[in-house]
């Protein structure tokens, strides 16, 4: 299972996925090898303490390191918001989300990590938040690359997407800005610290609402850098506690980083901050400017909420909402213009302080999604986590600009693909000998047909001789005679008739039926062939691949044999 | 509806109406569904047509050729069923063509907006909530919409694929239903048309060769006889049940997971399965003709039923115990049967599917050891229990994936090279042997299980998860060890195995690994609540390095080994088992208390599971009289509440009023009633001794840190803190102090600070408050009304539909970047 996320809308069970289109009454585990997390954001794992913890998965989860460490955090940043806010039934608990992650496997970049004996997966470097990882999925010959969310330009703190030609049978990516060309970040950031420096200047309080990782040190490494630069003194927090934690895990995970940051780390680590200070409650009413970072970030309960409801009035004030706000949210309401909010107890709560929507989602645009398509080569497309119209659009681009099959399922839609699975068929040495000693050297440019029986067996395959197959197998050999009667109108004698018949066979039948005749004896111009079922059931289970691309997966073996042409296929070759 | 909300409602149609308004959140057509249906619930449907005439508009402008949201067509899809639920209401808006048109073959049906799933599903679904009554049935019939459903049986999507199976379900129990002069008949002949006509489907279905259409056809039947009980179903049972039999005579049989389903369905429907319908004889047969993998669930099933013929049983425990019992045979040192099945010659096929390859032999043995965990704590399980074979089973197979079995057989070789290392094995065995720990076993058995569960806990490949399930199975096999009766302690054996134990606990501790350390703190936890006052383990736990290295484990890196620490910690204080505890500051040097260590970590951790870990250890330290505590249980107090009352974490907060709840308790004496706002007849108390026993509280400043605590930002603290003061005041009900109006300067000046606290500014401190004035204060504070205030969700106001409307409309025309950004 790629991901396990929730949705942050809804209160009730809809904000989990319904496992139980999984499996009705089966357990979980048995129908999963493992889940797989792309990243840390709540709409990729959030589902996760409930899934392994409540509805009963027990399998390995995978992730990468800063992932591992990081989810935690978010995780329980989330559990108490809405705990909080009360009303909220059916919710993980502390313990739920540490013995969660007790049962992830952390994995490094580039490292091919054995599920089991047929599945193996590896992580490359994806952008978009610390840790963040697009996975390749390989079983056999097959594979598939999960992008999670991406960004392939580098940004503030971190570096640009990337991963290997490895052309997949397919590549499920992100598609959120299917149809945008972004702007460069650049400008963003400028508009951001003209937005604070003014809103300072005149002396206001800045508030900017913060899921406690991710985006908020991105915003911090921004406020540190001008600070410095400025000479700024007004004074910036960071209200949730957590920005030791979260900056020390930055700090760890410096190689996650991109190489400003890694390389200027010798003298100077970004994340160690000099301007940005713990925040107490008490802060909030002094006097003069300051810039807080606080908790939520759609500001529907907590820190950021009391912040916000004591400053909303005094119009030198400023919020800034650096991502986007679920209805039912404060954040959604001023972010829609809203401006004067109903509070408890039918107060109204006047909106004066500017209030400002800036964009720092690190997603791969159109032309970025193009070029990752581009860049791993695979035979189809699978856009998902976007909205249906702008995928259709993307979906035309890739297949009329780069000639891959693009695919959008809406929720819960199914696609199959067809896939041509190449299978490992082991041959025996002893036919190999038999065809070399028909003369023939191999040539790696000139494919040569090579006749045998096609045993499965243990999830294996191997071509070896009809004989030898008999002997594995203990069957005996069954033949069939073809024969036909033919009356020859010949007004000579019998033996004369014979011996003009042989002359004329010798002349023009084929040698190998020539052989036949001589090798058979008396049994006349016969072929024979032999097609046994095996005796008792002898079943092995099919491999994956073989079951999920519809090869049908007869659980037997099926020698054939013939005196000359043999094949898996089961078609004799008769000449004349 | 209130007014509001009306008068909302116009400008809101007109958008959704209006193609070039794209809705920003897809969560807001969800609520206004939902409060659609909450209104429809509580009131007449047609009435709220009738005031609402947007609300039809809506509909009929749905229908009109234009370039509409799917989004938008599946939502009115959706709304008229819930208002055509009412039979009134489906007859008014069948007076307006409404519903043909929107549900038959001239609506969305036909158009192109049917290709996408959605709209498909809202048709589902209006039509799901539609079905309520007889006139529905009509109309299901006159527009065709039957055989849509049939066919949306097998839509691409997962969701309108279920949906419609469902819905034929629902309607084939809304028509067995019957008018209101009775049911239909019990002969299948005299069934309504509908029903007949989905039951023919039905049919049609288990006979087709395509394994999806019998999936189908079986997953219908079993959502019936799930949730329908009344008598036709047993006529339906008959009628169908050659045609299910009929499916165990293919090769290899079809939809196998489905049938399974279907006749454990039958067996637990009361009237079904008392019927003699060849019920019995079908699931016998079917345990036969399954593979081992697809038995196994069937098994369990049968096992599970509380009625059930014997011999039935007998099959599928059989069946069940297969798979284990061929490990037994294959790893026997010697011939003979291994205890666990008489007859050995039905297991050919188990080790058939069990030794040829790895994927099956693990799959199959995780699957019947989860069975048989699930089986053993049930009231029906088999009698007798072959605990002690079944004991040897999990030996053996923890051995053969340990790498220390050495199977003599060949079999047993080839089972070795499968299993070894296998992790999915190791967990399933270690759950199961954990269970099996509720039966006991011969001696020489649970030795062997001692000894097969310190081998993984010793043994470095052990997986951090294999190591949790090994330290649970341990703690509970240790539970269970033969002990004296009406005594809880270890016995002589126990303690032994501890002495081995420990060691292994102490490297644990060190691992690299944060999952191992917190997993062994949590082993060390349970064993000293329950152990902690015996002499045996008191001796070999001191004896060993544990309790040092448990105090090291409070300066871990990982929090999450911090807070296991503090409790592990708190723990052995309790049972008077800890190590004084080194300064950080001087290794080796002055020895700090452990009450100052953690006073430590309260004030100064960075993260909040170890502050709450120690917010809980203090608690129950208060609450157990802790000799640390005792000493001066008041300047701890005043200590503890000083410094949580400052935490940025709300959690830590509430546990401070947990703990004050407790000291409170303490001073005052425990509640009369276990709830406080139950009404108690006043019991008279003199009104000195009250103020008197409220002056530790005031010098503890607990009144101080509960009113803040009830203008708390975060609700829960709050609604703690109105709980504590309201228990307060229950108890002061019966003084007479209450009943005396006293207003002072000091009151008056509280009572303004507690207004400013309200407002937002907590900046000034109350300071000294006397007993008299708290009462005052107390008195004239409306604590009910804030806890009802306070027992609504804090964002209640933004989740009102008035705010949805509002939301909805104010989102409109301002769509730009915000919508594509996502976390």
């Amino acid at each position: 299972m790629l991901d396990c996320g929730m949705h942050m809308g809804f209160n009730d069970d809809r904000r989990f996925p319904d496992f139980s289109y999984i499996t009705r009454s089966g357990r979980l585990t048995d129908f999963l090898d493992c889940v797989i997390i792309s990243h840390f954001h709540l709409d990729h794992c959030g589902a996760l303490p409930y899934f392994s913890e409540m509805v009963g998965y027990d399998g390995p989860i995978y992730m990468t390191h800063p992932t591992q460490a990081i989810c935690p955090i978010l995780l329980e940043d989330y559990r108490k918001i809405a705990v909080d806010k009360k009303g909220e039934a059916n919710f993980f608990t502390s313990q739920m989300i540490k013995d969660c992650m007790k049962k992830v496997v952390a994995v490094h970049l580039h490292q091919t990590v054995q599920v089991d004996d047929e599945l193996e997966i590896k992580a490359y470097y994806a952008g978009h938040v610390l840790g963040a990882a697009m996975f390749q999925i390989k079983v056999g010959s097959e594979s598939v690359v999960y992008t999670g969310d991406y960004n392939m330009t580098p940004d503030r703190h971190l570096g640009a997407a990337w991963i290997d030609r490895c052309r997949p049978n397919l590549l499920i990516t992100e598609s959120t800005y299917a149809t945008t060309i972004r702007d460069s970040k650049r400008c963003r950031e400028r508009d951001f610290l003209k937005k604070v420096h003014e809103a300072v200047e005149r002396g206001g309080k800045v508030l900017i609402p913060v899921f406690a990782l991710g985006r908020a040190q991105e915003l911090c490494i921004l406020l540190e850098t001008f600070w410095e630069r400025m000479n700024l003194k007004a004074p910036i927090y960071f209200s949730t506690g957590l920005t030791e934690k979260a900056n020390h895990y930055y700090k760890l995970f410096i190689t996650w980083t991109n190489q400003k940051i890694r390389k200027t780390f010798v003298q100077r680590n970004m994340f160690e901050f000099k301007h940005i200070k713990a925040f107490d409650r008490a802060f909030a009413d002094n006097p003069g400017p300051m810039v807080v970072f606080a908790t939520p970030g759609m500001l529907h309960a907590g820190q950021s909420l009391q912040i916000f409801r004591k400053w909303a009035g005094n119009e030198k004030n400023m919020v800034i909402m650096p991502g986007y706000c679920v209805q039912g949210t404060v954040g959604h309401k001023i972010l829609s213009g809203q401006r004067k909010l109903e509070m408890e107890g039918r107060q109204v709560l006047e909106v004066k302080m500017q209030v400002e929507y800036m964009s720092f989602s690190a997603h791969a645009d159109a032309k970025g999604i193009m070029q990752l398509v581009g860049q791993v080569e695979p035979e189809g497309v699978l856009l998902v986590h976007g909205e249906a119209k702008k995928m259709e659009f993307l979906k035309q681009k890739i297949e009329q600009e780069l000639r891959v099959s693009c695919y959008m399922p809406a929720n819960g839609e199914t696609v199959t693909l067809p896939t041509s699975p190449s299978i490992p068929v082991g041959i025996s040495l002893g036919l190999l000998k038999r065809e070399m000693a028909q003369g023939l050297l191999p040539d790696a440019k000139k494919p040569r047909l090579l006749h045998g029986t096609l045993i499965m067996k243990d999830s294996n395959f191997r071509l070896v001789s009809s004989e030898q197959a008999l002997k594995e197998l203990g069957l005996a050999e069954h033949q069939l005679r073809f024969t036909c009667r033919v009356h020859l109108h010949d007004p000579r004698k019998e033996q004369e008739t014979a011996l003009r018949v042989y002359s004329h066979l010798k002349r023009w039948a084929p040698r190998s039926f020539w052989l036949g005749l001589g090798r058979s004896g008396a049994r006349g111009g016969s072929h024979c062939a032999s097609r046994q079922r095996p005796q008792g059931p002898l079943r092995a289970a099919p491999s994956r691949w073989v079951r999920d691309c519809g090869v049908h997966p007869h659980p037997g073996c099926c020698p054939l044999r013939g005196p000359r042409h043999q094949g898996a296929a089961g078609v004799l070759d008769l000449p004349g | 509806m209130d007014p509001e909300c009306s008068q909302l409602l116009p400008a809101l149609c007109a958008v959704l109406a209006d193609p070039r308004q794209p809705m920003a959140d897809d969560t807001c057509l969800e609520k206004l569904l939902d409060w659609f249906k909450t209104i429809t619930e509580a009131g007449s449907s047609l009435l709220l047509l009738q005031e609402n005439p947007c609300l039809v508009e809506l509909l009929c402008h749905v229908l009109k050729p234009q370039d509409l949201s799917s989004r938008v067509l599946s939502f009115s899809l959706r709304l008229t069923g819930v208002f055509a639920a009412q039979e009134d209401c489906f007859q008014y808006l069948q007076q307006g063509e409404l519903l043909p048109r929107l549900f038959g073959e001239a609506g969305p049906l036909g158009g192109a907006a049917w290709t996408a799933p959605t709209v498909r599903s809202g048709w589902i679904q209006g039509l799901r909530s539609l079905a309520q009554h007889p006139s529905a049935l009509h109309f299901l019939a006159d527009c065709g919409a039957v055989d849509t459903i049939f066919s949306l049986q097998g839509d691409s999507s997962l969701f309108v694929a279920s949906a419609a199976g469902q819905l034929l379900v629902h309607i084939l129990s809304l028509s067995m239903r019957g008018p209101a002069e009775g049911p239909p008949g019990l002969q299948a002949d005299d069934w309504p048309a509908c029903a007949q006509k989905i039951v023919g489907h039905i049919e049609e279905s288990l006979r087709s060769t395509a394994a999806p259409q019998i999936t189908q056809a079986l997953n219908v039947l079993t959502t019936t006889f799930g949730h329908c009980h009344d008598p036709w179903t047993q006529v339906l049972w008959v009628q169908l049940h050659p045609l299910v039999a009929a499916l165990l005579e293919k090769d290899p049989v079809p939809a196998a997971h489905s049938l399974v389903d279907l006749l454990l369905s039958v067996a637990r429907s009361p009237g079904l399965s008392s019927s003699s319908c060849g019920l019995w004889e079908t699931l016998a047969q079917t345990l036969s003709h399954l593979s081992p993998t697809q038995a196994g669930l069937l098994a369990l099933g049968i096992l599970k039923l509380q009625d059930c013929p014997q011999a039935l049983r007998a099959q599928a425990f059989a069946v069940l115990l297969q798979p284990l019992a061929c490990v037994l045979k294959a790893t026997a040192q010697g011939p003979g049967p291994s205890g666990l099945l008489d007859s050995t010659s039905a297991d050919s096929v188990t080790a058939d599917i069990l030794l040829p390859s790895k994927a099956a032999c693990v799959g199959l043995l995780c699957r019947t050891l989860a069975h048989l965990e699930l089986l053993l704590p049930l009231p029906q399980r088999p009698c007798p229990w072959p605990q002690a074979p079944l004991l040897g089973a999990a030996v053996t197979l923890l051995q053969l994936c340990g790498g220390s079995g050495s199977p003599a057989s060949d079999e047993g070789r080839q089972l070795c090279t499968l299993l070894l290392g296998c992790v999915r094995v190791q967990r399933a065995a270690l759950d199961f042997l954990g269970t099996l720990s509720q039966e006991t076993g011969p001696p020489e058995l649970v030795t062997q299980v001692f000894a097969v569960l310190l081998e993984y806990l010793r043994s470095p490949d052990s997986s951090p998860t294999v190591l949790k399930k090994a330290f649970q199975a341990t703690f509970r096999w240790l539970l269970s060890s033969p002990r004296t009766p009406g005594c809880s302690d270890l016995d002589s054996h126990a303690l032994l195995f501890l002495r081995e134990l420990l060691p292994v606990l102490q490297k644990r501790l060190c691992s690299p690994c944060w999952e191992v350390r917190d997993s062994g703190l949590e082993f060390l936890t349970q064993m000293t609540r329950r152990w902690g006052g015996q002499a045996g383990f008191r001796h070999a736990l001191l004896a060993s390095e544990v309790p040092r290295l448990t105090e090291q484990l409070l300066r871990d890196p990982e929090s999450y080994v911090r807070a296991s620490a503090v409790t592990a910690m708190g723990q052995l204080s309790s049972q008077g088992l800890c190590v004084p505890p080194a300064s950080p500051e001087h290794p080796g040097g002055q020895q700090k208390s452990l009450l100052g260590e953690l006073l430590h970590i309260l004030s100064t951790d960075s993260e909040g599971f170890p502050r709450r870990a120690v917010m809980q250890v203090f608690t129950q330290w208060l609450r157990d009289s802790h000799a640390d505590v005792v000493g001066d249980t008041e300047q701890f107090v005043a200590g503890v509440l000083q410094v949580a009352g400052q935490d940025l974490d709300w959690e830590v907060r509430a546990q401070g009023l947990e703990l004050a709840l407790v000291f409170l308790e303490q001073t005052l004496g425990p509640p009369r009633s276990h709830c406080p706002y139950a009404v108690t007849p006043p019991v008279a108390a003199p009104a000195s001794p009250l103020t008197q026993a409220l002056q530790p509280l005031c010098r503890v400043r607990l009144f101080e840190f509960a009113f803040r605590a009830l203008f708390d930002c975060d609700r829960p603290v709050a609604q703690k803190s109105c709980d504590l003061l309201l228990l307060l005041r229950a108890k002061m009900a019966s003084s007479s102090s209450l009943q005396e109006p006293r207003s002072s300067p000091d009151v008056a000046s509280v009572e303004a600070a507690l207004q400013r606290w309200r407002a937002g500014d907590q900046a000034q401190p109350l300071g000294d408050l006397e007993p008299e004035v708290v009462l005052a204060v107390l008195r004239s504070m409306d604590l009910e009304g804030l806890r009802g205030a306070l027992a609504e969700s804090s964002d209640h106001v933004e989740k009102s539909p008035q705010s949805l409307l509002q939301d909805m409309l104010a989102t409109v025309g301002i769509l730009g970047e915000n919508e594509a950004d996502c976390y």
